[in-house]
């Protein structure tokens, strides 16, 4: 018998109950659909994590008050830290050879006006050498003053949906707003720069860092942006960041976060995570093979008079076993590929609806469920095809059928 | 309690030459149907032997025994045991489709076999829509798509009704004449009559053989019939 024509026969048999064979086949659709939305939706997770980090540099190191001996954990919750000073910043600035630029960086909510309109943004108090480090071109006006950095003067650069909220289609720049209390002048806009690390630069007040603290009323810096030299040692410059901070503070009390270690702890556990969905939703697939293993089961004892004849006209063991193998590979292909379609629309659906969030499914689960649910369709369609080459041809022809 | 094993055949001895047309007649239970299975290489005798042409069958495997039955043997049955989802075409092709014969050639071959048995306008109708005639000439049709040696019909005319009846032994004789061998079962003297040799069976033991001139003399077995009984 021909692979062309047992396909065909199959076809023909599955067609003939329709309805027994779709609901089987949605089992495997369900199990498909499952496996690759959650491995998607593993791997975008784990995918944004990484291209936020990464765009960050992997030549800069994030010094943050507080320590942790848990990777992964958030510093800032442990003991009470020292406070991490614009002193401190510039200690090692001084002292590291390495660094090729420092941004300390304050952190508060305001909010900020102009004549009737306002909004509450996020100020950062930084340094000029912050926009260089992330990135941020100037549109109008100038970037923060250089200079004295414990010298906070009252300017301000705007982000331009911040701007464009403000002063609609003014010049800004030169004008004065309100920032809380402070009267605070415009001197510049950001260009666009969009959402970085949950924060977006397009929506923030940028001001000089002692601005900012003294705004705040902060002693403690909210962290302090290294980036190093070309070909710098990031674990020599770690220790050597470690050595200045328990030189002045005489405890490391710091925690120094490298995009890499980030991204490397979020994507373990991240991965961890799919590997876990991906379990949940192979089981899935298993009760879907059970599912065909009854249908076809119910198949083969209605059909016994129809084996009976394929058995007494020639047909040898091996083409009625293949026979009823390839209606559950079809009813399991079929629907692996149905569930292929319906996982990558939801993707589609899903990457239209949130394009910020990176939604793939990974290659190897898709290539590992279609292998799974041809092997589930094989695997559950051996007893039953079994069954159906075992039945003697003489009780079986005697059947009602 | 002993178990007890059962013959359905005891002391069987017979030989079937090549063109002939035999008859096996008797009641149910009599093992005219076992002794067709084992014709038909369907089944194999527990002791005995069974030579199909020259070849012993009971030294044959399964899948030799397959290809026997494919390639030598037609099969007919009283219930015709077409595939309901399949056309008639496409119940014809089954053998040729198991052979492994290419769409086509066995499209063409199958056409030629309807056609020859007058159902050349019903190729695209499935047994549902056929009358038990019809299909009776489909099943015929489709045991000699193969062009096998031996037919082997086992109540060919228990479905049917008089007139569909003579049809089809009609045209199983004509075969007959073609030179296939023809053995048919049947509880139904009428249809015993029609063969060159009756073959009658009881308790699993051939207790009467009558040729073909024995049959046209009248014979008291056909008088008490055996119209009653079913196989």
């Amino acid at each position: 018998m021909r692979a062309e024509d047992t396909f065909r026969f199959a076809i023909t048999a599955l067609l003939q109950q329709p309805r027994r064979a779709g609901l089987s086949l949605l089992g495997v659709v369900i199990g498909v659909v499952a496996v690759i939305l959650l491995t998607a939706l593993g791997e975008g997770a784990r995918r944004y994590v990484a291209e936020q980090f990464l765009t960050l540099g992997t030549d800069v190191i994030v010094v943050i008050p507080g320590k942790t001996e848990t990777i992964g954990m958030m510093p800032g919750f442990t003991g009470t830290p020292n406070d991490l000073t614009l002193d401190d910043a510039e200690a090692l600035l001084r002292r590291i050879p390495e660094a090729l630029r420092i941004a300390p960086i304050s952190m508060g909510n305001e909010t900020v006006s102009y004549q009737n309109k306002s909004r509450q943004v996020v100020v950062l108090g930084t340094t000029p050498e912050f926009f260089e480090l992330r990135g941020i071109p100037i549109a109008r006006g100038t970037g923060l003053p250089e200079g004295d950095i414990d010298r906070g003067a009252n300017v301000t650069v705007l982000g331009m949906e911040t701007a464009r909220e403000l002063f609609a289609e003014q010049n800004p720049v030169g004008k004065s707003v309100r920032i809380g209390e402070w009267r605070i002048r415009v001197i510049g806009v950001n260009g666009p720069r969009g959402t970085h690390l949950g924060q977006n630069l397009d929506e923030v007040s940028i001001v000089p860092v002692a601005t900012g603290m003294r705004m705040f009323n902060r002693t403690s810096l909210f962290r302090i942006m290294i980036q190093l030299r070309p070909h710098s040692d990031i674990d020599e410059v770690k220790r050597k960041i470690e050595a200045v901070i328990l030189d002045r503070h005489h405890e490391v009390d710091v925690t120094c976060m490298t995009p890499d270690s980030v991204v490397d702890s979020l994507s373990a556990i991240l991965g961890t995570l799919t590997l876990v969905l991906v379990g949940i939703a192979t089981i899935s697939l298993g009760v879907a093979g059970i599912g065909i293993m009854n249908v076809m089961l119910v198949a083969v004892s209605e059909r016994r008079a129809e084996i009976g004849l394929l058995k007494a006209i020639g047909a040898t063991h091996r083409q009625v076993l293949l026979i009823f193998l390839m209606e559950s590979l079809v009813i399991s292909t079929a629907g692996a590929l149905v569930g292929l379609g319906v996982g990558y629309a939801t993707i589609h659906l899903v990457t239209w609806m949130y394009p910020a969030m990176p939604v793939v499914a990974p290659l190897w689960a898709v290539i590992s469920v279609l292998g799974l649910s041809v092997c589930a369709g094989v695997f559950f369609g051996v007893l039953p095809a079994r069954r159906a080459m075992r039945l003697d041809p003489i009780v079986a022809l005697a059947s009602k059928g | 309690m002993g178990e007890q094993t059962l013959h359905a055949l005891e002391a069987v001895t017979e030989t079937i030459s090549a063109g002939e047309h035999v008859s096996i007649i008797g009641p149910s239970g009599s093992g005219k149907s076992t002794l067709l299975n084992i014709i038909g290489c369907l089944d194999k005798p527990t002791r005995g032997q069974y030579f199909f042409g020259e070849r012993a069958v009971e030294g044959l495997d399964p899948d030799e025994l397959a290809q026997l039955r494919l390639n030598e043997i037609g099969f007919i049955f009283q219930s015709f045991h077409l595939v309901p989802r399949l056309d008639a075409i496409a119940n014809i092709e089954l053998p040729m489709t198991l052979a492994g014969i290419a769409r086509a050639e066995r499209r063409d071959r199958a056409r030629e076999v309807l056609e020859s048995i007058g159902l050349g306008n019903w190729a695209g109708h499935r047994p549902a829509e056929l009358s038990g005639g019809q299909k009776q000439r489909v099943a015929i049709a489709r045991a000699i798509s193969m062009q096998p040696r031996l037919m082997l019909a086992d109540e060919p005319t228990g479905n049917l009704d008089t007139q569909s009846g003579v049809q089809i032994l009609g045209l199983l004789e004509e075969l007959n004449q073609k030179a296939i061998t023809l053995v048919v079962v049947t509880h139904d003297p009428e249809v015993a009559r029609r063969g060159d040799r009756i073959l009658e069976m009881r308790d699993g033991e051939i207790v009467r053989r009558l040729s073909a001139t024995e049959i046209s003399a009248a014979n008291p077995i056909f008088d008490r019939g055996y119209s009653g009984a079913r196989s």
